[in-house]
Formats: C-alpha cells, sequence, structure tokens
C-alpha cells in the first residue's frame, strides 16, 4: 500500500477513517505557519549558520581565521542571491532571471573568481584533513558542501562522504563481475535506457554502459533482496561519471544501505511511501493552498514525487543542479530532497493553483525542470528556508507505520471478508439451490435406488441364467454326454447302414422281383398276339392232329388195302388156276399188269402217305422250330430289357450309396462342429464366469461406495449430486455389461439349444 | 486553443517494463519517436483529444506506468480512477505475454468495483523477424478476455492511433449505453462542458473550482 491509495480515500470521505496529517490538532508547536515563505532568514530555525554572522562559540574556536573569513564570504553570497531572489518575486524561472542574478552578483564576481581558486585549495586541504574537518569543522564543511564541491573533488569527496574509501565489499567486486545474477536481463534492458543523451553512456557499445551493468549486477548480487529497481541506475550512472566503478560500486552499496536508498528500493518500496507521507505533511504544513488545490484536483504527490526520492532528482533535474543536491544529499540524506521538493513547489505554488492537473503535470514535465538551469544555488537556498524538523519526521514516521500496519490489517480483513462474502454467497445459492434441488435429489435417489434394484435383480437372473448356462455347458462338458453323443451317431451311422444294406437287399429282392415278373411277364408276352397265336397254335395243332389221324386213318386204309391186295394176290397164285378164271390167259396178264399196277399204286399211295407224314412231321417241326426261334428271340429281347433295368437299378444303387456316404460325412461335420461349439461354449461359460464375477464384486464396492456416498451427502448436498451422477454413470455402465451378457447368455442359450436339437 | 469535447476518459497504460508503453503513449501524444528514453520511475501523464466521429471529441488523459513489478504499490492507486486500459506485451517478448493474466488480475482486484475496459495490444510490431508471440494466440487470449486486440508499433506508426481510437469508442459506446456511469469522486469518466470556457493545459481558468462534474 502506498500513500496515494490512502489520499482518494480520505477524500471519499464513508468507510474507513484514517488519521491525517491534515488535522494534527495541538501537535504542531512550531512557529508561525509559513504560508509564503518569506525569505527571513531568522525564521528559519535549522540553520543557524546563515542567520548568525558568526558562528556559534564552540564553532568559532575550531575554525582558524582563514575559515572564519570564508565562512563570511558565504554568508555574503547568500544574502546577494536573496536579494535577487526577492526581486524576481512573481516570475517564472526564466533566463532573465539568471540575468540579473549575474548582474546583481557581478559586484562580487571577482571575489567569486578569486574565491573559486581558494576553493580549489581549501578543498584539497579539506580531503587531507578529512577526519578533522568531518568532525570539529562540520558546519563549515556542510555550508562549503552546500555551495557545491568542485567537479575533480567530487570522486573523492563522496566517497569520504560515504565513508567508502575502505570498504571489503571491493575485494569482492571482481568476483561479483564473474557470477550471473537472475536480474541480469532487466538490468541490460533499462542500461540502454540510461542518460541516454550522455556521452559516457551513449550508444550500445560504451563504456559507460559497459560499467553501469557491471556495478548493477553486483550489487543486485551483493544485496538479493533489493536485487535491481529501475531508477537506481541513474544514482550509479552519475556516480560512474566521477569515479571508476569499483568505487562507484562502493559508494552506491553505501548509499544504499546508510542512506535509507535500500529501503526505497526494496520490491515493497515501502520507504517510498513514508517519504511522500512525510513530504505531503510538510506540504499540508506549508503550502496549504497548494496541498487544498492539489486535492481538489486529484494531484497526488506519488504522481510528481516518486521520482525524485527514487532517483534523487537525477530525472528530473538536469545533471548539473541534481549533481548539487547530490552532493548535498551524500552529507545529509535524505532531508536535502524534501526540502528541495518542497522549495520546487513553494518557488511555483502561484502557478499550479491556477492549473488543473493535466495543466499541472505539463507544468511539472515541461517547465520546472529548467527553472534552475542558470542558477542552482538559489534552488539550494530556498531549500533551506523550508521548515524541517526531524523529530516531526520521525513521528510521522510512527504514524505511517501504524496506518500502514492498519491499512494492512484492513486489507487482510477486508480479503478475508470479501471471500467470506463469497463463500457466504455461494452457500446462500446452493443452500436455495439445495432447498429446490433437494427434493430433486432424494427423488434421484429414490429413482436410483430402484434402478439399482432392478439393476440387481437383472443382475441376479442374468447370474440365474448363467448358473443355468454353466449346468448346460457342465452337461455339454461331460464325457458321458458327448459320448453318447458320439454313439447315437455310431448307431445313426450303423443304422443307416442297416438301412443301406436292406436297401440293397430290398433292392436285390426287387431285382428278383423283378426278373420273376420279368419271366412271368415274358411267359405273357404280347397278350393279345399271344392268345390269338396260341389259339391258332392250338387250331393248328389240331387240325395238324385231325390231319394226322385222317393220315393215319388213310394209311391204315392203304396199309388195309395192300394187305388186301396181297392177300388177294396170294390167293390168286394159290389157286392158280383156280377156276374161275377161266377167262383167257390174256385176261391173266391184264389182270397181272392190272394187279402190279395196285400193288404199285398202293405202295406209291404208301409212299406218298409216308412223304406226307414226313412233309407233316417236318412242317410240325419247322413250325416249333420258328416257335422255338421265336421264344429265343422273345428271351433275348426280356433279357436285354432285364440287362437295362439292371443296369439302371445299379445305377440307382450307386446313387444311394453316395448319398449315404455324403450324409456320413454331413455328420463326421456336424460331429466337429458340436465339438467346436462344446469348446466355444465352455470359453464362453468362462468368460461370462469371470465378468459375473467381476460384476458381483463391483456391485459389491457400489454398495460399499453408495454407503459411503450416502454418508457424505449428508455431509454436503453438492458432492453427493456428483456422486449420484457417477453412481448413474457406473449403473449405466453395469447395465450396459449385464445386456452384453444377456446377449452373451442367449447366444449361448440359443447355441445349446441348436446343439440339443441336432442331438 | 478551445477545445470542446464531450466526455474526458482517463486511460492507463500497464504492461511488463520494457514493451514500450511510454514510447506508444508519446507517439500518440506528440507524435515522436525516441529510440531510447528513460525508464518509467512511477507515472507519467499525458493527455490528447481524439474525434471519434465527426463532432464527437473525447479528451484522453493517460497514465504511462512504471513496468517493473515492485512499482506496482504505486501504481494500484491509479488502476482505480481510470476508465480504459491499454494491457501492453511486447511480440518479441514471450514472457511479457505470458504476464498479460497477472497484470489483468492486478487491474482487476484493484479497480473493484468498478472495472476497466481493456484493449490488448501487441506493441513492437515492426519486428516481424523476433517475434516470439503469434496474433493468433493473442488474439484467441483477447477473445477469452473479452477484450479486443490490436498489434502496433510506435517506431512505424502502425495502427497508434486506432488502438487509442479504437478503445474510446468502445468506452463511449459503453458510456452512451449507460452501462458506465459517470459517478462523483470517480475521475474515470467526466464529462463535457458548455462551449466558451477555455481550457487547456497553458491557459488560466479560475481558482481550485473547475468545471469537471
Amino acid at each position: 500500500m502506498s500513500i496515494p491509495s490512502s489520499s482518494p480515500e480520505r477524500e471519499s470521505s464513508a468507510g474507513v477513517q484514517l488519521e491525517c496529517p491534515s488535522s494534527p490538532p495541538g501537535m504542531d508547536a512550531d512557529p508561525p505557519s509559513t504560508g509564503s515563505p518569506v525569505l527571513t532568514p531568522d525564521s528559519s530555525s535549522h540553520d543557524a549558520v546563515l542567520s548568525a554572522p558568526a558562528a556559534s562559540p564552540a564553532d568559532s574556536e575550531n575554525l582558524s581565521p582563514d575559515e572564519l573569513e570564508l565562512l563570511a564570504k558565504l554568508e555574503e553570497q547568500n544574502r546577494l542571491l536573496e536579494a535577487d531572489s526577492k526581486s524576481m518575486r512573481s516570475m517564472s524561472g526564466s533566463r532573465r532571471n539568471s540575468g540579473s542574478s549575474l548582474v546583481s552578483s557581478s559586484s562580487a564576481s571577482s571575489n567569486l573568481s578569486h574565491f573559486e581558486e581558494d576553493t580549489w585549495i581549501l578543498w584539497g586541504r579539506i580531503v587531507n584533513e578529512w577526519e578533522e574537518w568531518r568532525r570539529k569543522k562540520d558546519k563549515l564543511l556542510k555550508e562549503l558542501i552546500r555551495k557545491g564541491i568542485p567537479h575533480h573533488f567530487r570522486a573523492i569527496v563522496w566517497q569520504l562522504l560515504g565513508n567508502a574509501t575502505d570498504m571489503p565489499v571491493k575485494n569482492q567486486y571482481s568476483e561479483l563481475l564473474k557470477m550471473s545474477s537472475p536480474c541480469e536481463k532487466l538490468i541490460r534492458r533499462d542500461i540502454a535506457r540510461t542518460y541516454p543523451e550522455h556521452e559516457f553512456f551513449k550508444g550500445q557499445d560504451s563504456l559507460g554502459q559497459e560499467v553501469l551493468f557491471n556495478v548493477m549486477k553486483a550489487y543486485s548480487l551483493v544485496d538479493r533482496e533489493v536485487g535491481y529497481c529501475q531508477g537506481s541506475a541513474f544514482i550509479v550512472g552519475l556516480l560512474l561519471m566521477q569515479m571508476p566503478e569499483e568505487e562507484a560500486f562502493c559508494v552506491f552499496v553505501r548509499l544504499m544501505q546508510e542512506y535509507r536508498l535500500r529501503e526505497l528500493f526494496k520490491p515493497s518500496m515501502a520507504e517510498l511511501g513514508l517519504c511522500i507521507y512525510q513530504f505531503e505533511y510538510l506540504l499540508q504544513e506549508q503550502l496549504p493552498e497548494l496541498n487544498v488545490h492539489f486535492r481538489s484536483q486529484s494531484f497526488h504527490t506519488s504522481m510528481y514525487a516518486s521520482s525524485w526520492f527514487l532517483t534523487l532528482f537525477l530525472t528530473f533535474l538536469p545533471l548539473p543542479v541534481a549533481t548539487r543536491i547530490f552532493d548535498i544529499f551524500m552529507y545529509e540524506g535524505l532531508e536535502i530532497i524534501f526540502r528541495v521538493g518542497l522549495a520546487i513547489l513553494q518557488y511555483n505554488q502561484t502557478d499550479l493553483i491556477q492549473l488543473d492537473m493535466e495543466g499541472m503535470s505539463q507544468h511539472f514535465q515541461k517547465v520546472i525542470p529548467h527553472q534552475f538551469d542558470s542558477c542552482p544555488d538559489k534552488l539550494i537556498l530556498r531549500a533551506y528556508q523550508v521548515k524541517y524538523n526531524p523529530k516531526r519526521m520521525k513521528k510521522l514516521e510512527k504514524e505511517y507505520t501504524t496506518i500502514k500496519n492498519k491499512e494492512m490489517e484492513e486489507q487482510i480483513e477486508i480479503k478475508r471478508l470479501r471471500t467470506e462474502n463469497r463463500l457466504l454467497k455461494q452457500r446462500i445459492e446452493t443452500l436455495e439451490k439445495g432447498q429446490v434441488t433437494r427434493a430433486q435429489e432424494a427423488e434421484e435417489n429414490y429413482v436410483i435406488k430402484r434402478e439399482l434394484a432392478v439393476v440387481r435383480q437383472q443382475c441376479n437372473t442374468a447370474s440365474e441364467s448363467l448358473e443355468k448356462a454353466q449346468e448346460t455347458i457342465r452337461e455339454l462338458q461331460q464325457q458321458r454326454y458327448t459320448e453318447q453323443f458320439v454313439n447315437n451317431l455310431q448307431t445313426q451311422l450303423e443304422q443307416s447302414r442297416l438301412r443301406e444294406a436292406e436297401l440293397l437287399g430290398a433292392l436285390k429282392e426287387m431285382q428278383d422281383k423283378v426278373l420273376d415278373l420279368e419271366k412271368r411277364s415274358s411267359s405273357l408276352p404280347d397278350e393279345n398276339n399271344m392268345a390269338a397265336l396260341q389259339e391258332e397254335v392250338k387250331q393248328m395243332k389240331l387240325r395238324e392232329l385231325e390231319t394226322l389221324r385222317s393220315f393215319r386213318e388213310m394209311q391204315d386204309a392203304v396199309t388195309d388195302l395192300n394187305q388186301r391186295w396181297q392177300h388177294h394176290m396170294s390167293r390168286g397164285s394159290s389157286t392158280g388156276g383156280g377156276g374161275h378164271w377161266k377167262e383167257s390167259p390174256k385176261k391173266n396178264a391184264m389182270n397181272e399188269l392190272q394187279d402190279k399196277l395196285m400193288t404199285v399204286r398202293l405202295r406209291e399211295a404208301q409212299a406218298q402217305a409216308e412223304l406226307r407224314e414226313v412233309k407233316l412231321k417236318a412242317l410240325q417241326l419247322e413250325s416249333q422250330n420258328q416257335i422255338h426261334s421265336k421264344l429265343i428271340g422273345r428271351h433275348e429281347q426280356e433279357r436285354s430289357a432285364l440287362q437295362d433295368r439292371l443296369q439302371m437299378l445299379a445305377n440307382q444303387n450307386k446313387a444311394l450309396q453316395a448319398q449315404l456316404n455324403e450324409m456320413k460325412r454331413k455328420q463326421a461335420e456336424s460331429d466337429c462342429k458340436s465339438k467346436e461349439e462344446v469348446m466355444a461354449v465352455r470359453l464362453r461359460e468362462a468368460d461370462s464366469m469371470a465378468v459375473m464375477a467381476e460384476l458381483r464384486q463391483r456391485i459389491a464396492e457400489l454398495e460399499i461406495q453408495k454407503e459411503e456416498g450416502l454418508i457424505k451427502g449428508q455431509l454436503n448436498h453438492s458432492d453427493s449430486r456428483q456422486y449420484i451422477s457417477q453412481l448413474r454413470d457406473q449403473i449405466a455402465e453395469l447395465k450396459n455389461e449385464v445386456r452384453h451378457l444377456i446377449s452373451r447368455m442367449s447366444v449361448q442359450g440359443v447355441i445349446c439349444k441348436i446343439c440339443k436339437a441336432v442331438l | 486553443m478551445e477545445t470542446i469535447w464531450l466526455y474526458q476518459f482517463r486511460l492507463i497504460v500497464i504492461g511488463d517494463s520494457t514493451v514500450g508503453k511510454s514510447c506508444l503513449i508519446r507517439r500518440f501524444t506528440e507524435g515522436r519517436f525516441a529510440q531510447v528514453s528513460d525508464p518509467t520511475v512511477g507515472v507519467d501523464f499525458f493527455s490528447r483529444l481524439v474525434e471519434i466521429e465527426p463532432g464527437k471529441r473525447i479528451k484522453l488523459q493517460i497514465w504511462d506506468t512504471a513496468g517493473q513489478e515492485r512499482f506496482r504499490s504505486i501504481t494500484r492507486a491509479y488502476y482505480r480512477n481510470s476508465v480504459g486500459g491499454l494491457l501492453l506485451f511486447d511480440i518479441t517478448n514471450r514472457r511479457s505475454f505470458q504476464n498479460v493474466h497477472n497484470w489483468l488480475e492486478e487491474a482487476r482486484s484493484h479497480v473493484q468495483p468498478h472495472s476497466i475496459v481493456f484493449l490488448l495490444v501487441g506493441h513492437k510490431c515492426d519486428l516481424e523477424a523476433q517475434r516470439q508471440v503469434t496474433q493468433h494466440e493473442a488474439e484467441k487470449l483477447a477473445a477469452a478476455y473479452g477484450m479486443r486486440y490490436v498489434e502496433t508499433s510506435a517506431r512505424d506508426a502502425i495502427n497508434v492511433e486506432k488502438a487509442f481510437v479504437d478503445l474510446t469508442r468502445e468506452i463511449f459506446e459503453l458510456v452512451r449505453n449507460g452501462d458506465i456511469q459517470i459517478q462523483d469522486g470517480w475521475e474515470g469518466v467526466k464529462s463535457g462542458f458548455v462551449p466558451n470556457t477555455v481550457h487547456s493545459s497553458e491557459e488560466v481558468t479560475k481558482g481550485s473550482r473547475q468545471c469537471f462534474c
């Protein structure tokens, strides 16, 4: 927290009531208010040297007559300056002023030039007799420093002033340069921006930048707490303009440690706030009108004064003026900053009061820096006319720390309250929502419970079906069953073979029957014709028989005749002569011829009858022969037909055999498949077992979690919601798994059914 | 110099050290570019008038802040009274881009209960060869924070006017809609005043009483 934050708070009223330096009732016992710091040397309580022509008796004893004379000269100069500045009261710092001051001091110029030479010698003496001067002649020393240290003496005098001549840290310097610092990058970037216009530091590879970097880096390593702070480079730069790096480093270390600078540059920058606070007090005390104007314009002190303290005016005023101030700073410390700051404000009061915030900023940026270019002494003189009470400053410091602590506490409290507020708001929100959602949650809980119960049931049924599946699998697995199965298959095979054999037998029977039938039917071929032909044949045979009979009768008749002839013949011969035959021997010859003819004719008839008999027989034989040949032909036909049929039947047999083989093959395949199925079912059963076990475990876990969750839910509503959603997710997952399992079960059941069906 | 402006907006320019805040502001307010300039110790103040539309002028008061972290204790005080801000990072310095988040948090925590309208600015866009932050990712970040993004270069005077004018326009719209209101004791937005009253940095108006309200 810095002062500016407290100032607007003071303005904005309400809320925080802080102690304001602006109203310290009865605390300020100082002499009359310095509304317009008139140049009355008498009124300044602090600087007795200026007012009194002779120093206090204690001092005068230490001063040599030379020095006393010197003192007198200095005072003379001061008075001249005062006179000058009186005459240019109302004008803003312009060249004219410097001109007039030159004119007015020209009378003393001869003294001055002579004086300058003297000062050189003087300073030489001072440097040589430093201890003595420091202890005994400090008042004069102070005066002399205020006048400005001659340029060439600055290096050594600053070191003496800062007591930096014999520092142990000096020896560390070279070591430090070798190390690397975390602030290096930052330093690098800022180096190029430090005193960019100055010869020594111009250009990226300039020697100035290099040594500046070194010293800043070295310091950042020596003082890790401060590290590197922007702005400090300007002070170091100034030192480097006067002296080499090691010495500058030592002086800088001293400055930081002994002159409150370290506190200013620390990361907290607490000291800056304090300085601003103290400065504001001075402002309010000594330039109240201006203060009021600043307040009304919200022109905070930190807007213009921060860089004054941080860079000791090195960024605000031109180098010559700032260096003068630095001289004094080396001897008197931060006090001079306050004085100069206030002097500047006092000098510009009338101008500033007429400007608004913007105008004032512009004024500060553009006008003020060059007001004392020509005559820095005036500024310093004015600075010493500012009232500065160290005790008061100390008191302010204490005030400030208490204020800061309070602020800090308040900030912490505010933060705490804010977070509490936020938490409470959140709580209210959640509670409000909770009222609405509690019912929802209860409902959801109930629904989830039911779902859980349903899922459990499903799980149970799934497990039951799983067990059943397991049993069936076990059955399937049982060897006997499979053996039976195989046996069944075997018996089936045998049966099929039997059938085949039977078929074959039947086939053969059929063939035989067929043959029989063929035979039978062969005897009745062409039934229609057969009957007719048979009848014809019968008739023919009847005729034959008849003819035979007739023939035989004829034969008999012939033989009879023949016999009779023979008989006759024999009678004739025997009777010879018989008697009646007395006919004539002529008639006997004829009779003999006739008898011969008759016998021949009879023989012929006999022969013919025999011939006819033979012919008949031949005919008979021929007809029989024809019949037989026809029979043979028919037999042959039948035989060929039977052979064809036989072939057909043989083919059918083959086909049937092939089918039978196929059947056998298929059976073998189904054999294998069933075995595979058995294996697969086994595997699936194992899987489902495992999954089932997992599921049971998960359900158990879930139950536990749910128990836990319920307990937790009682403690924290919002958590339970999340938990419930988690549960839900888990339940959904479980459901999915159970579904999968059930589907698997069903598939397995189907397969089992198929197997059973096959069997 | 007569100036008639509708509103006066106070802007703050924040960002890491050496990203180019002072340069950008100087380019905008003074029209010049200084290759090297002092690091800002504390805060600096600048102002300029912009005309967002013909006849509509807005006065911008711009605070230039020190980038180094320890100066935040000083610069914090200026957040509260600012209505708008330019959040700068250097496109050739990745670290400065990563710290944008910190700056935003810093500003937001110190500006309560008000809020600042920010514009994310990627500066030094002329140094394309050394770019370490792509335009795309910066635009994404800006969108995530609900602000616009502009790439600028003070050296080459790229988008400098645009950055300030865009931000001014955005704030102007919010003021016109009533989302941002003028409040007593808050310096972020001040309304303009009647013509014929001379007001400029050098001119004299009155004593302590000014015409802002």
